[in-house]
């Protein structure tokens, strides 16, 4: 039997999960969740549009560069293994991804995002720009995706490192999205 | 040249519709953009430009309609540009044009970064 009161406070706060995930990040599973994700925020037209972008490049990270990783078997290519979360918040949208990384990539990947965080936005575009133009192939390394999800959101990144063993951590970075977002 | 035709499918939205048509030089990307190895795909389009703007003269319009695209992409269509640029800086009529939705004028934004980084015009519109 469900406590009414338990109930209130369920339906009263104010944060939801919209999704959350745990597992490989194949393109076709991050499509389906990114069509949830459109769906639960298209209340929020600009923001909607933001989230999408950023979630995308934070996926996308996950599948390229987690030390965690399955191979695809018609492929043969990597397929890097985390988790997602989208939580709705009053006033923003947060997405989340966690994925293992090296010991000493987790310590440089916290230095640069305080670089990003510390970035103004004309250096940050120019930071991109450099990494584009500096990048032989298609592959970038995580930061860009960083730079364009702050860039994006306006907001600063969330970012923690978690000490798994003597080896590996976990790399947590969370966006904000501001729901009532002007240009 | 042979025509390039790949149309959008709800199975996989991650890759973009596409037509390069030599006849009228008018090339169109449309759709969203955010596929794993972006080379893969955009590589046939990149060549195309590339034989298109050895063995003709004419004009070519490319037309850019992506509601989104990856990082991935980005490189891709910066290489397209510097195909156009020295098609254009060898005499030849080239036309960019990147149009975007209304609701999303960020994207403003990065089209007047790629103008920037591949140093070419690209006339922006509105869906």
């Amino acid at each position: 039997m469900v406590d009414p009161n338990k109930k209130m406070e369920f339906f009263n706060k104010n944060t939801r999960n919209l999704i959350f995930y745990e597992g490989p990040f194949y393109i076709d599973l991050l499509t389906i969740f990114g069509n949830y994700l459109k769906f639960y925020t298209h209340d929020y037209p600009l923001a909607q549009k933001k989230l999408f972008k950023i979630y995308v490049e934070l996926t996308q990270n996950v599948s390229n560069y987690s030390e965690e990783y399955i191979l695809s078997k018609n492929e043969n290519r990597r397929i890097g293994m985390g988790e997602m979360k989208l939580t709705d918040h009053q006033s923003q949208y947060y997405i989340t991804t966690k994925n293992i990384v090296k010991l000493r990539d987790a310590n440089i990947l916290s230095q640069r995002c305080e670089i990003i965080n510390s970035s103004s936005k004309e250096h940050l575009k120019e930071l991109k720009r450099e990494l584009r133009k500096s990048s032989p192939g298609e592959k970038f390394g995580a930061r860009i995706g960083i730079v364009s999800a702050k860039l994006i959101s306006n907001n600063n990144i969330d970012y923690n490192i978690i000490e798994n063993d003597r080896e590996y951590s976990i790399f947590k970075i969370t966006a904000k999205i501001n729901k009532n977002e002007t240009y | 040249m042979k025509r390039i035709e790949f149309r959008r499918s709800p199975s996989n939205p991650y890759y973009p519709g596409v037509v390069f048509d030599a006849d009228s030089g008018v090339c169109e990307i449309s759709g969203e953009s955010y596929m794993e190895e972006a080379y893969k795909f955009y590589y046939p389009l990149i060549n195309w430009l590339k034989e298109f703007t050895e063995k003709e003269n004419g004009k070519i319009i490319l037309n850019i309609k992506l509601i989104y695209f990856n990082t991935s992409t980005t490189k891709c269509l910066l290489d397209m540009f510097e195909i156009l640029k020295k098609y254009k800086n060898n005499g030849n009529e080239v036309e960019i044009n990147w149009f975007y939705d209304k609701e999303d004028p960020d994207m403003i934004d990065e089209v007047k970064d790629f103008e920037k980084e591949a140093e070419i015009d690209i006339e922006v519109k509105e869906f």
